[in-house]
């Protein structure tokens, strides 16, 4: 290769590489998220922690829409299971050691999602995107009105944990501590999903989520490859879970189904959907505000009207969300794999040059 | 013989409100591929004018009659400000209509203040059969629904308005090509199935009681109704929900016939049973009861 090609791939590189917003708000968040419990008390602290676990389930609500163009109203569902499978655990068994929390809640979560996903999206025909949002929309409600009314799981009052979550016979209270276990989690769960879309993996899904009959005539069994994604959405919304009946102590009716799925779709949206910075934005967005308007009586009771509004105005009118305003589009759709754009194009190029040096003499 | 005279009340009459809240649904979703989450919040508005009419002193059967018009000029309203940019988007239709839904859920929770109101039926009391004794105002919501689903069917495939309607569902470029305007048809049709969900709500109201969530339950069962029986198609809808309005009573019946399953079957895991199966029904038979482009 001449050195000129070498300058012209380089260029491209930092062409491509350099227009990121998005590591930029990432690693701020990141430092943010670090350093954040050292200057607020521990109240806040605890309402942050909570805030980082809801993140969880907004990643894994983004990794089926954002991703992979599954419209789910399902996530609350494995949140909820997640967080009833571990109050059981504690309740039943007196089991509340954080190492078989973890992954009681991937498992519970994935199990759902593996049914759930099976029924829906595995068969023989592709379901229709309606048909998906539809179906996790039912199966949320009737999980729903299922807890609330059998007593075996607390009914229409919930499950209260009433020992702290431990390591060993160590206690983990909320607090400082909780809430590094809680951000480490969902680092490890953000590094992973954001390598999994990245990935040529992610690649499909983005093909899929694009055009999904070009890529089935392609040869790629695209239902099976959304099926993985929502199996690992859902474990990790039941992981989600999980650690929130611990944190909160707590899990009722409210914490599966429609409610929090509704959450979990509107976090996604507000925050921007279509990159996995966006739901945790949204998140943290939606939350502060909620918290701080639950301090004023007079605006407490229209909180639910006003998350309509917000829903409402974003989709109709800001479908990018809070990122939208500092990400452009060609960002947030991304470079996958490893960067190989010199491949394909040097051919085209040396072929040019070529020409110009057959030219040039002549 | 009694038994079985009761037991078929009872389903006739949960078939007939199921149809009476599904059609409207059914025919947005039909006429403008727009699954519309606002639907229980529009038979919720139906129910909540009766309120208002009874609570300003007006008799009942005033609010009843008014509701259709309210909910459909309502409906009307939404259609020309928002739903109007959705027709592309079904996904991102059907959120907007959720927010929609949302809002009008929250603001008539925070209006009737949380509780449950019982409104009294216009016309109360029982008639019998043989032995048993049956409400007068089961019976008027099967006889008005019988009427209001052949007046929809007639309208649909006797009339001029109703062939462009089937027009413009079948191919609405060539539609619009003919000269018949899609999106004054759309605007009609979402203000129609408004009505009709406000009428349904109007009427059902006093078997039920007022609360907030009275339109989510419909909701569900609608959309699994109209998935049941195949979008697309006005006898599909009718006959699906017909089906999810028998289950919930037949499987109520079961339970108490036969009490080996009366365990597995308590009321709350019999709605969830009825949930199961007609989705397994719509994985195994996703085109649905009955095929499109009948009507």
């Amino acid at each position: 290769m001449s050195p000129i090609i070498k300058k012209a791939s380089l260029f491209k590189k930092i062409l491509y590489r350099q227009a990121g917003v998005i590591p930029i708000v990432e690693i701020l968040l990141l430092i943010l998220l670090i350093i954040i419990p050292f200057f607020v008390g521990d109240f806040l602290t605890i309402i942050i922690t909570r805030m980082l676990i809801l993140a969880l389930l907004a990643i894994s609500f983004e990794l089926c829409w954002g991703y992979s163009g599954i419209m789910t109203f399902g996530q609350g569902l494995f949140f909820g299971m997640g967080g009833y499978a571990v109050a059981l655990f504690a309740n039943k068994a007196d089991f509340v050691q954080l190492w078989g929390v973890i992954p009681i809640g991937l498992i519970v979560g994935m199990c759902a999602s593996f049914l759930i996903a099976w029924l829906l999206l595995l068969g023989k025909r592709p379901p229709e995107l309606i048909f998906i949002a539809l179906g996790t929309l039912t199966f949320s409600y009737a999980a729903e009105r299922l807890v609330a009314g059998w007593y075996w799981v607390g009914g229409g009052n919930g499950m209260s944990i009433f020992e702290y979550l431990r390591i060993g016979s160590f206690e983990v209270e909320p607090g400082r501590l909780f809430y590094y276990i809680v951000a480490t989690i969902l680092l490890l769960v953000y590094l992973t999903s954001r390598f999994l879309v990245r990935s040529q993996f992610g690649l499909v899904l983005a093909g899929a989520r694009q055009n999904e009959k070009r890529l089935a005539f392609l040869g790629y069994k695209v239902q099976k490859f959304k099926a993985i994604v929502f199996c690992f959405a859902g474990a990790i919304a039941g992981l989600g879970g999980g650690l929130y009946a611990h944190h909160e102590g707590f899990i009722g009716p409210g914490n599966v189904g429609i409610g929090i799925s509704t959450m979990a779709v509107l976090y996604a949206l507000f925050g921007g959907a279509g990159s996995l910075i966006g739901p945790i934005i949204g998140v943290l967005a939606i939350e502060s505000i909620s918290f701080t308007l639950s301090d004023i009586d007079a605006v407490r009771g229209y909180w639910p009207i006003i998350l309509g509004v917000i829903l409402l105005v974003v989709v109709t009118f800001k479908q990018d969300g809070l990122l939208g305003f500092v990400v452009t589009q060609r960002e947030r759709i991304g470079s996958f794999g490893i960067l190989k754009a010199t491949e394909s194009k040097p051919s085209e190029t040396s072929q040019h040059l070529k020409n110009e040096k057959n030219d040039s003499p002549s | 013989m009694d038994e079985f005279i009761k037991v078929t009340f009872d389903i006739l009459s949960f078939s007939c409100i199921m149809v009476l809240v599904v059609s409207g649904l059914a025919i947005i979703a039909s006429l403008m591929g727009i699954f519309n989450f606002a639907h229980g919040e529009f038979v919720l508005l139906g129910a909540y004018t009766v309120f208002v009419f009874r609570e300003t002193g007006l008799p009942v059967w005033s609010g009843m009659l008014a509701a259709p018009f309210l909910v459909g000029a309502f409906g009307l309203l939404l259609e020309v400000t928002i739903i109007k940019r959705f027709y592309k988007a079904a996904i991102a239709a059907m959120l907007a209509t959720y927010a929609i839904g949302l809002i009008i859920r929250e603001t008539v929770r925070g209006l009737i203040g949380g509780k449950f109101w019982a409104i009294e039926a216009p016309i109360e009391g029982v008639f019998e059969i043989g032995e048993s004794s049956f409400s007068i105002w089961r019976g008027i919501i099967i006889i008005l629904t019988i009427i209001i689903m052949s007046g929809c069917y007639l309208f649909l495939t006797k009339t001029n308005y109703g062939l462009k309607i089937r027009g413009a569902m079948e191919n609405p470029s060539l539609a619009r090509a003919c000269g018949i305007s899609t999106n004054k048809l759309y605007a009609f049709t979402f203000a129609f199935g408004a009505a009709l969900a406000g009428l349904a709500g109007a009427l059902v109201v006093p078997l039920y009681s007022l609360f907030a969530e009275l339109g989510l339950r419909f909701l569900v069962q609608g959309f699994l109704a109209v998935m049941l029986g195949g979008a697309g198609t006005f006898e599909g809808p009718v006959l699906g929900s017909a089906v999810i309005g028998a289950m919930v009573p037949g499987f109520q019946w079961l339970r108490v016939e036969i009490p080996f399953i009366s365990y597995l079957l308590s009321p709350v895991f019999a709605e969830v049973f009825v949930f199961l199966t007609a989705i397994i029904i719509v994985k195994f038979r996703p085109q649905g009861l009955i095929k499109k482009g009948r009507i």
